[in-house]
């Protein structure tokens, strides 16, 4: 790959993913200064570990994104996924098929967005607004309003890890990074759904089959959204209806920090990860720091809206 | 056909209204003015006339506070300025109409042309007020349109008007309007010209600016041609008959026919049939025909229906009936992706609605059709395809600052080649251009040509929808001229000009 870029792209501070880096970097450094135990591997891998379900859903939300769609029942998909993974193991079913059910579920909640937004042609905001209703009904309905317990049938994947030292989660996260950034830069459907988010008109009039894109990318959003409430019920051993719910929105910060816009057609997943790990480490370096718990929230948001319009800085000079 | 009145305008004893002297604007050591020097007298109507890029704009931002000049000054009503901020030049009475639209698509006429100028009264508006200002005005000036109606339900040639009355509204004495006919048909195009007039004879000049220099010879009192940031010339046209050649000359550089000369292919067998379209259970049935190697014009008054019969043809549009041949044998097009497979082309008219998409970079854009014909299951590089989209951007003569920017940095001539270019890479057969040239310079349209004729050449067939007529006559072997949706009548050969299209398309010999 040649590094030259485009006419705007010459300054490459005005890359999100540049300052991201910087930010991140510089927050480490300061932070590590006050407390060294900051940056000791079993820290960076806690951190890692704690934004796993967090980024594998952001590549969801990216991907959606990036082709002119957005998804707000991801955070409730995914809570009935894992209640439909608990309640077939109390059932008694194999873990390999209840994985698949669990899979299938969130596959088949990404198909009904997906078909009602590109079939209807309404706004995929208001739309998964409802259908995220529909799904956290659905899993009030099956657990009848309480938790699942796993009982430990997910602790291995806590256990597995590379080297004794990254967990099978941050594997899986890292995972869904590379196939998300393989399929939207180096496939055809990729290169598709991103000139169907840059413009939508030109894509149709191109040949370009945009309902059946459109359907096929929330599907692929019901899978990686499954994976992450695997990830999920194995982190916490339980499940609650209302988990998710919040989820879908920390994504779309972290996609947006990550310099994807709601227009569409822009921004990287890289970016979008690089958002997730931010918010990552904000939380971890306060929890060092010693931050208070409810001041820690508040700050949290401070540096999101911070984030947000030092991503937005090359807008802030149009006067319109 | 319209017939302007005029009278001779009379320069005797009278002093400009505004003077540019000596204007020099540099951007960054580029220079983009070098030395002009621009006047304008009361109740003048002068027309400016350049290639994109000559410097037309820059010097009415000048004009307008947009810019501060590099050099020069500017004089009006007897009093000098080095430069003009945006607020001053409006005090001063100078206005601009710009060509985009920068009206509230969602509120009506009145409510657009008093946005930030609200009559009111206790911060509540007086609409009843408002509506009776823009009936004086609407009387005043002859222009007909409906106050109440909301902009988006209104004809583009209307909103234009809607634009033309908001500048009236705050009693300027100098009006820029920028292109301001490039999107009327030629009906409207005249009652812009009859507006022009009147606003004159209320002793406002006019400063406009035309690709279209057969308006532009029917206005103007005087003409000025700038090229490269200079004055080439500046002619009176007291009698309206100057000579398009010496203005064409000037804006080149060289002699260039306004009539592009198509070498004339040998015309094939029927390639391309369109049979019983109807759009609707009752509009008119639509047949026709294209062979081998052949051009075939739609012209027609804007909203005529050329645009939706050619989307209806090739599926981005539903249609009520209707089907398509295709070297005799019947396709199923329902779709842009299926009348792409069957090899069609659809040059769209909207680039940028539909053309393009502006945030990528020229490669994906051009890549984007072919990527179909690209036999790649899964792995799929777009750079792999620079050395096969390279000849192309040759052929076409695409000026870039290199082939990953994003189009939206391109001149509206190479961001058209662009859409070109894309389908001319997914080595299609049958080319549908709408409206291929609006708004492009003189060299773009050239090169346009060229490659049509190329296409053409090469055995595939063409249909072109096209308003501007120099080009439909020039390029076309047969010309349909549609009125009302339906296809009133064929024209070729020497039929082929423009006082015939205009007859047809207007439909006058009927009444």
């Amino acid at each position: 790959m040649s590094n030259k870029k485009t006419a705007k792209g010459a300054s490459m501070f005005r890359d999100a993913r540049v300052l991201l880096m910087i930010v991140i970097v510089l927050m480490v450094i300061v932070v590590s200064c006050i407390n060294p135990k900051f940056i000791r591997l079993t820290n960076i891998v806690t951190i890692l570990q704690q934004i796993s379900v967090l980024g594998i859903l952001t590549m969801a939300m990216s991907m959606l994104m990036i082709s002119g769609g957005i998804d707000l029942s991801i955070g409730n998909m995914m809570a009935l996924s894992a209640v439909v993974l608990a309640t077939a193991l109390k059932g008694g079913m194999g873990l390999g098929l209840a994985v698949l059910l669990a899979i299938l579920t969130a596959m088949l909640c990404g198909l009904l967005n997906g078909f009602i937004i590109a079939k209807s042609k309404c706004v995929p905001l208001i739309i998964t607004l409802g259908t995220s209703q529909i799904f956290y009904g659905a899993a009030l309905l099956i657990t009848g309003g309480s938790f699942m317990s796993f009982g430990g049938k997910l602790d291995f994947m806590r256990k597995i890890s590379l080297f004794n030292t990254i967990p099978l989660m941050v594997l899986l996260m890292v995972a869904a990074v590379l196939v998300m950034s393989y399929l939207i830069n180096r496939t055809k459907f990729g290169r598709r759904i991103v000139a169907m988010g840059g413009n939508e008109k030109n894509a149709y009039l191109s040949g370009i089959k945009v309902v059946r894109y459109k359907i096929i990318t929330y599907v692929i959003s019901g899978f990686l959204v499954a994976v992450a409430g695997i990830v999920f019920a194995a982190r916490m051993n339980s499940i609650a209806p209302a988990a998710g719910s919040g989820y879908e929105l920390n994504a779309l910060v972290a996609a947006v920090i990550g310099g994807i816009t709601f227009e569409g057609g822009r921004g990287t997943v890289s970016g979008a990860i690089l958002g997730c790990l931010l918010t990552g480490v904000i939380s971890s370096a306060l929890d060092i720091l010693g931050v208070d718990a409810y001041l820690k929230i508040a700050i949290t948001g401070i540096i999101i809206v911070l984030a947000v319009v030092l991503s937005n800085i090359d807008n802030i000079r149009k006067k319109v | 056909m319209v017939k302007v009145d005029f009278m001779a305008f009379d320069y005797t004893n009278k002093e400009p209204v505004i003077k540019m002297d000596g204007i020099i604007k540099e951007f960054s050591g580029v220079r983009a003015l070098n030395g002009i020097t621009f006047d304008v007298y009361k109740g003048e109507t002068h027309c400016l006339v350049g290639e994109n890029g000559a410097g037309k704009s820059t010097l009415m931002k000048i004009l307008s506070g947009a810019y501060v000049p590099t050099e020069g000054t500017i004089t009006i009503d007897g009093k000098t300025y080095t430069s003009l901020t945006p607020r001053l030049s409006k005090e001063l009475g100078v206005d601009i109409v710009y060509q985009e639209n920068d009206l509230v698509p969602t509120m009506n006429a009145v409510e657009n042309i008093f946005v930030g100028n609200e009559i009111s009264r206790g911060g509540l508006i007086r609409f009843d007020e408002q509506l009776k200002k823009v009936r004086e005005l609407m009387g005043r000036y002859h222009v007909e349109i409906d106050p109440m109606q909301t902009i988006e339900h209104m004809s583009v040639s209307d909103q234009q008007f809607v634009k033309i009355l908001k500048s009236l509204s705050g009693k300027p004495k100098i009006i820029i309007m920028d292109e301001p006919t490039s999107m009327f048909n030629v009906e409207d195009a005249g009652k812009v010209l009859d507006l022009v007039r009147n606003i004159n004879q209320d002793g406002i000049s006019i400063i406009y600016i035309s690709h279209f220099l057969e308006e532009v010879r029917k206005i103007a009192d005087r003409i000025t041609v700038i090229r490269d940031g200079m004055v080439i010339n500046t002619y009176f046209n007291a009698e309206r008959n100057i000579p398009f050649d010496t203005i064409t000359r000037d804006m080149v550089g060289r002699p260039v026919d306004i009539f592009y000369t198509k070498e004339h292919n040998p015309i094939g067998d029927v390639m391309f049939e369109v049979k019983n379209l109807r759009l609707t259970h009752d509009s008119p049935e639509i047949n026709f025909s294209v062979r081998q190697g052949e051009i075939l014009g739609l012209s027609g008054m804007v909203g005529s229906g050329r645009t939706e019969i050619v989307r209806a043809v090739t599926g981005a549009d539903p249609r009520f009936s209707g089907d398509i041949y295709i070297n005799g044998k019947k396709k199923k097009i329902n779709s842009p992706s299926d009348s792409i497979e069957a090899g069609m082309a659809h040059i769209t008219e909207d680039r940028q609605l539909q053309g393009l998409t502006l945030n990528a970079s020229v490669l994906e854009n051009m890549l984007l059709v072919g990527l179909r014909n690209i036999k790649a299951p899964f792995h799929y590089n777009c750079k792999k395809f620079t050395p096969k989209i390279s000849p192309i951007i040759d052929e076409l003569r695409i000026k870039m600052p290199g082939i990953d920017s994003e189009v939206m940095y391109l001149s509206g001539g190479n961001q058209q080649k662009v859409v070109l270019g894309k389908w001319l890479f997914a080595k299609e057969n049958i080319y549908i251009f709408d409206e291929p040239t609006r708004g492009i310079d003189v060299n773009s349209k050239a090169d346009f040509y060229k490659a049509m004729t190329n296409l053409a050449k090469a055995g595939n067939c063409i249909v072109m929808v096209s308003s501007d007529l120099p080009e439909l006559i020039s390029m076309s072997d047969r010309v349909l001229v549609i009125r009302d949706g339906a296809v009133k009548s064929e024209l070729s050969g020497a039929d082929i000009n423009e006082h015939k299209i205009i007859k047809e398309a207007l439909g006058v010999e009927k009444k």
